[in-house]
């Protein structure tokens, strides 16, 4: 009988093929971009989690409750670490290499126009680490051992001087000649720190400085697994140190990860739930045009109750009908979200690469999960949305259906 | 002795209430026979489409109780009353009534569909009672490329697919042509002389005199009559 149903729903949509279309199509659009867009949040998450999970062996410690220390920025609550706190870490049993971040500022000078900057030290090997993420516009990273050279944020090199600086250029700070190995692309919104960056090394930091600011200490573990319980001990002995219980916080790039990708999950979340709409719209529409079916076939419904049809079979037909509708909208909707969310990367793509100053390498990502989830989200709005028409049809009267003109 | 296969028991049915009630059937005791050949006439008004009604179990008397082939189906629900009218009779009505999105041999297959019968049997059987009607050329053909005489003869071929006792037949000729006319009478004739129970609504006193028991209605009120 399911059969017989299905092939009288499959007439009856054909019969009315422009209107069932163009119903279809509501399901089509709201499906699409559902699939775009978790397709999308999908491809980014990979992207963060990606570069974070290369990193899993590494603590960071910053003061203050700050999870992610102002990279390049240095210092940004004013206090600073001392030389007992990185003597304690090192004492700590299964530490690989802990390195520092030190920041304080400088008076930089170029053609002629002077300006103070915020300078950052650190060891080249964890600057490469650190850096390794961010694009280059020109140059490369500093070599190990080399002196008076620095790397330099975007708006350093374009913004701030009265003329651009090349790499291979020569800015005098504090009196002391540096020549920029390389220049950072622009980082735009989230690395907005790194564009006005002045990077060297630790040596030529203490050096030019006299100080040893010590704004945040990197350190990597020999065991993954011990991250989270060497960050515990880290952030207490310091905090012991500075006899307060909130001036260290040290975090494990897994935490870190964690956090990134809640905050992923909650924004794909938000996306769904917008293109979700669509989605609600396109079940108004389907409510609509099966009531307008009800109406249009109430004789054919009496006519089908008169040779014996119970109030399941009515209800069946209508149900199939706007699960059918539904569901081949949600096939089509797969189809161009494929397409759509690869539309939508090439936006988004050329839109980051324009803000980094390089390439951004974003892949949509389809899971069989989210075509499973598509398909049945689809034909539970087609079954929902076609209950109440259903249930209209079903009650009607014979009589009254039949003599219905 | 023939069975009964339709019995009522002073069957009544009002709309509305007093002192506004109508009264559209007044205590109706009828007894009609496996193979009885009935003509309903009266004016419009009269009550005849509501006995048809009953007879059909499309609708339930306000008082009384109706016995189909010996059951009860006064007291019956919905879905109840939808298995008798699938297993127990057949309709045929004035302006046919035919699925417009299905073709011929698909109309008469969707009762026996509603009956849980399997495809195979539906086809055969369907195509047997559209050959019986002289329609076995015209199986694909969906009701707007088929005649009014033709969709008439469909309507009785799904009518029989479920072989039922009682044939309900309202006004079978009044939409078609004279000679498509007399042979659905013709049909219908042969059918009744199988052992089918037929019984007519008509306002065409030449068909009502084929029949072989005339009720006549006046006011709700059925009475044996003669044409």
């Amino acid at each position: 009988m399911f059969r017989d149903h299905v092939k009288l729903a499959f007439k009856n949509l054909r019969h009315r093929m422009s209107r069932s279309l163009l119903t279809l199509l509501g399901i089509a659009i709201g499906i699409m971009a559902i699939i775009s867009l978790l397709a999308l949040g999908e491809g980014m998450q990979q992207v963060i989690t990606g570069e974070l999970s290369s990193l899993s062996d590494v603590i960071i410690v910053s003061t203050g409750g700050n999870m992610f220390p102002s990279f390049g920025g240095g210092g940004s609550t004013g206090e600073y670490f001392t030389q007992r706190d990185i003597a304690d870490i090192e004492r700590i049993q299964g530490i690989k290499e802990v390195s520092t971040q030190l920041s304080g500022s400088g008076l930089a000078e170029y053609n002629g126009k002077k300006t103070i900057v915020s300078l950052t030290g650190m060891e080249v090997g964890v600057m490469t680490l650190q850096y390794a993420s961010q694009n280059l516009e020109a140059g490369g990273f500093l070599n190990e051992g080399e002196q008076n050279k620095i790397m330099i944020g975007y708006s350093i090199a374009h913004d701030t001087f009265d003329a651009d600086i090349s790499v291979g250029g020569r800015i005098k700070i504090n009196g002391e000649k540096f020549f920029v190995s390389g220049i950072f692309g622009k980082q735009g919104f989230g690395g907005s720190s790194s564009d006005s960056i002045v990077l060297m090394s630790s040596r030529d930091f203490q050096k030019l400085t006299g100080q040893s600011n010590i704004s945040s200490i990197y350190l990597r573990v020999n065991n993954v697994n011990d991250a989270e319980s060497i960050a515990t001990i880290i952030q207490t002995a310091i905090n012991e140190n500075h006899g307060r219980k909130d001036f260290a916080t040290a975090t494990t790039m897994t935490s870190i990860l964690e956090t990134v990708q809640t905050i992923t999950g909650v924004l794909q979340l938000v996306l769904v739930g917008i293109a979700s709409i669509a989605l609600v719209v396109a079940s108004i529409g389907i409510m609509n045009t099966m009531l307008t079916s009800v109406m249009e076939r109430t004789r054919e419904i009496g006519i089908m109750k008169a040779i014996g049809a119970t109030t399941r079979d009515i209800m069946s037909i209508f149900i199939i009908e706007g699960a059918l509708m539904s569901s081949v909208g949600g096939i089509i909707g797969i189809i161009l979200g494929v397409f759509g969310s690869q539309a939508l990367t090439l936006i988004l793509g050329s839109f980051m690469s324009m803000g980094a100053g390089g390439s951004f390498e974003l892949v949509p990502i389809i899971t069989i999960t989210t075509v499973v989830l598509a398909i049945a989200v689809s034909l539970i709005v087609g079954i929902l949305s076609s209950l109440y028409p259903a249930w209209k049809a079903a009650r009607m009267s014979p009589i009254e259906a039949v003599r219905y003109e | 002795m023939s069975k009964d296969v339709i019995v009522t028991e002073n069957i009544s049915k009002t709309y509305g209430n007093p002192p506004l009630q109508v009264f559209a059937l007044r205590d109706t005791n009828l007894r009609i026979k496996q193979g009885d050949y009935i003509a309903i006439i009266g004016p419009s008004g009269s009550g005849k489409s509501t006995l048809m009604n009953l007879l059909g179990c499309l609708d339930k008397p306000t008082t009384g109780n109706i016995f189909i082939d010996g059951s009860d189906v006064s007291t019956l629900n919905e879905n109840e009353l939808a298995r008798i009218r699938r297993e127990k009779i057949g309709f045929i009505f004035q302006k046919y009534n035919l699925i417009p999105t299905l073709n011929a041999q698909e109309n008469v297959e969707l009762s026996m569909g509603f009956a849980g019968v399997d495809s195979q049997t539906r086809t055969i059987k369907a195509k047997q009672l559209l050959e019986l009607v002289e329609l076995s050329k015209r199986l694909t053909h969906k009701p707007s490329e088929l005649s009014g005489g033709e969709q008439q003869r469909v309507a009785i071929a799904r009518a029989l697919a479920n072989n039922p006792s009682i044939i309900l037949a309202d006004e079978p000729t009044g939409n078609v042509d004279t000679k498509s006319g007399e042979n659905i009478m013709q049909i219908l004739e042969n059918v009744n002389k199988k052992g089918e129970t037929i019984i007519i609504v008509t306002h065409n006193m030449a068909i009502a005199q084929r029949a072989k028991r005339v009720l006549q209605i006046h006011d709700g009120v059925v009475q044996e009559g003669h044409v």
